[in-house]
């Protein structure tokens, strides 16, 4: 019963998901986009953190998938939507190589080293003036799909969704065993057959390709890029701060809280162009201290406990 | 048939012997009592042959086959599995899902396979209402998930590092007879460390004596009692 009210929810917000170029101008889908590349990226983050392990890393992937898919057309001549795949494959390759070394690392030490990263991508970037165009950065020939706004709209839509699959997928399979015992307790874990590093290894390269997939989608859609705009702080920040609102350790939380942060940001963007980010910082802090299960964790308490105070009666 | 065999197995820590070369074997079907004076290296024991430590030199084997450096998790998929003197509950998962873990990943079963596998080891200890947060059980409860938990990756060979500690004595009578007839009914080799000797007497047919990380004395319990040097080694020298 809970169940199908749920699905048939997930299916209407689908359904006016996609049907949403019909009705909005191209503002609102452009903001529509900007919030959708953030929520995937809050995904993909608690994804990872539901292993424990807390990355700072993610505008360094999604600055890689950038990138690689805007050199791939640039320098390779690839087609644009075929740019994106490789971006995101790219993305994973990375990560699996580069996650030998650094998922033996734990808590700080993991989180310190993925912000390291981040900054060496950007500085590579900067200073490989011949191939990558150095600070001025790339611009393609052209924007994919001609610039349409509904395509574009559409694009951004199908990573997310790719996104949320992955991710719902982590909490039914036996994923979110393997992840959930690893936070909870590495040697219970291990005396269950549970491999630690392999399923840090999955973990890291599925939200890597994400990250590195919104990373090409963004830059296809703006049609260039500089190592300043791929390798974006607020690209680590911004779903840090949804995922934690929302609450973390689920797929809906991290939304909950993009769809909020988002628009919140929008019209703060304007009010204190600035000063937002101060904002962004005072909501983090404000969560941990008092709701450090996130809107969806306190949602869930107060049902639970109305449903107590039901069954009281 | 033998099960496990340490040769030579030593572990030290930057100078402290914990465990220095101890041989032993387990047999199919036998319970096996570890004790010893508090530090003397039982647990580092234990810890070295599930692979959560690596020994300093010696051997391990299982079955004939060299495990030594063998990782935990293919150790426990080999079918040695144990049980953690401080419990090590998995805080965020449903009891029913801290038990289903060893099936799923041990034994490679479905959800589903290793959901219904949880229920039945679950229900033969007498566990109930499995939906529950483990923050929901009382102590008794704990242990009894975490022996479930060690009983789905469906051991030959199990070790219980002190499951009755913190046990009244009907429950830890409960415990010892679950634990006789599951050892019984599977033909497994049970390792049981324990400082209550009560336990030890009725549960095993041989113990094991460690001291200061040595191997000091191996027999029938009733036998073993009445060594002069295990008297010594739990009384001191005084006595």
């Amino acid at each position: 019963m809970k169940l199908k009210t749920s699905y048939i929810a997930a299916a209407v917000i689908a359904a006016v998901a996609v049907a949403s170029p019909a009705f909005l101008g191209a503002y609102p889908l452009n903001v529509a986009r900007s919030v959708m590349t953030y929520m995937a990226l809050a995904i993909s983050w608690d994804m990872l953190l539901r292993s424990g392990q807390i990355s700072f890393g993610i505008a360094g992937l999604f600055g890689l998938g950038s990138y690689a898919s805007a050199l791939a057309v640039l320098r390779g001549g690839m087609d644009p939507f075929l740019s994106i795949v490789f971006a995101a494959a790219f993305a994973g390759v990375m990560a699996f190589a580069l996650g030998f070394a650094i998922l033996r690392l734990r808590a700080m030490y993991f989180s310190i080293t993925t912000l390291a990263l981040m900054e060496i991508f950007r500085i590579v970037m900067h200073n490989l003036d011949d191939f990558s165009g150095g600070p001025e950065g790339v611009v393609l020939p052209e924007v994919i799909f001609g610039g349409n706004s509904s395509a574009l709209y559409w694009l951004c839509l199908g990573g997310l969704l790719i996104t949320i699959g992955a991710s719902w997928f982590f909490e039914k399979s036996k994923m979110h065993l393997a992840l959930t015992a690893i936070r909870n307790d590495e040697t219970s874990a291990r005396s269950s057959g549970v491999d630690i590093f392999k399923y840090l290894l999955i973990a890291f390269v599925v939200t890597s390709t994400m990250q590195g997939m919104m990373g090409a989608i963004q830059v296809q859609s703006y049609g260039f890029t500089t190592p300043e705009t791929a390798f974006d702080g607020n690209f680590t920040l911004l779903p840090l701060a949804m995922a934690l609102l929302g609450g973390v350790h689920s797929t809906i939380g991290p939304m909950a809280g993009a769809v909020l942060l988002g628009i919140a940001s929008e019209w703060l963007k304007l009010q204190i162009p600035y000063g937002h980010l101060i904002v962004y910082g005072v909501i983090i802090i404000l969560v941990i201290l008092f709701m450090p299960q996130g809107l969806v964790g306190m949602a869930r308490r107060m049902i639970r406990a109305g449903r107590e105070a039901g069954a009281g009666k | 048939m033998s099960k496990l065999t340490t040769t030579g197995l030593t572990k030290a820590f930057s100078g402290l012997v914990a465990v220095n070369d101890v041989s032993f074997n387990m047999e199919e079907g036998e319970i096996l009592g570890i004790i010893g004076p508090n530090g003397a290296g039982k647990t580092t024991f234990i810890h070295l042959v599930s692979g959560i430590l690596m020994p300093t030199s010696g051997r391990i084997e299982f079955k004939g086959k060299d495990i030594t450096y063998a990782p935990a998790h293919e150790r426990s998929r080999l079918g040695i599995a144990r049980t953690y003197q401080l419990i090590h509950p998995l805080e965020n998962l449903k009891v029913v899902e801290n038990v289903m873990i060893g099936s799923v990943f041990s034994r490679g079963k479905s959800l589903k396979e290793a959901r219904k596998a949880a229920e039945a080891i679950c229900a033969e200890l007498e566990l109930d209402r499995l939906q529950r947060d483990t923050a929901q059980l009382s102590i008794l409860e704990i242990k009894k998930m975490e022996i479930a938990r060690a009983l789905a990756n469906e051991p030959e060979v199990l070790f219980l590092d002190e499951v009755m500690a913190g046990l009244n004595s009907d429950e830890t009578k409960q415990v010892i007879a679950t634990v006789q007839r599951i050892a019984r009914e599977r033909r497994m080799a049970v390792g049981v460390v324990e400082h209550v000797m009560g336990v030890i007497r009725e549960l095993t047919q041989r113990v094991i004596v460690l001291e200061a990380g040595e191997l000091i004395a191996e027999g029938p319990y009733e036998t073993v009692s009445k060594n002069p040097r295990v008297i010594e080694a739990y009384l001191g020298g005084a006595a």
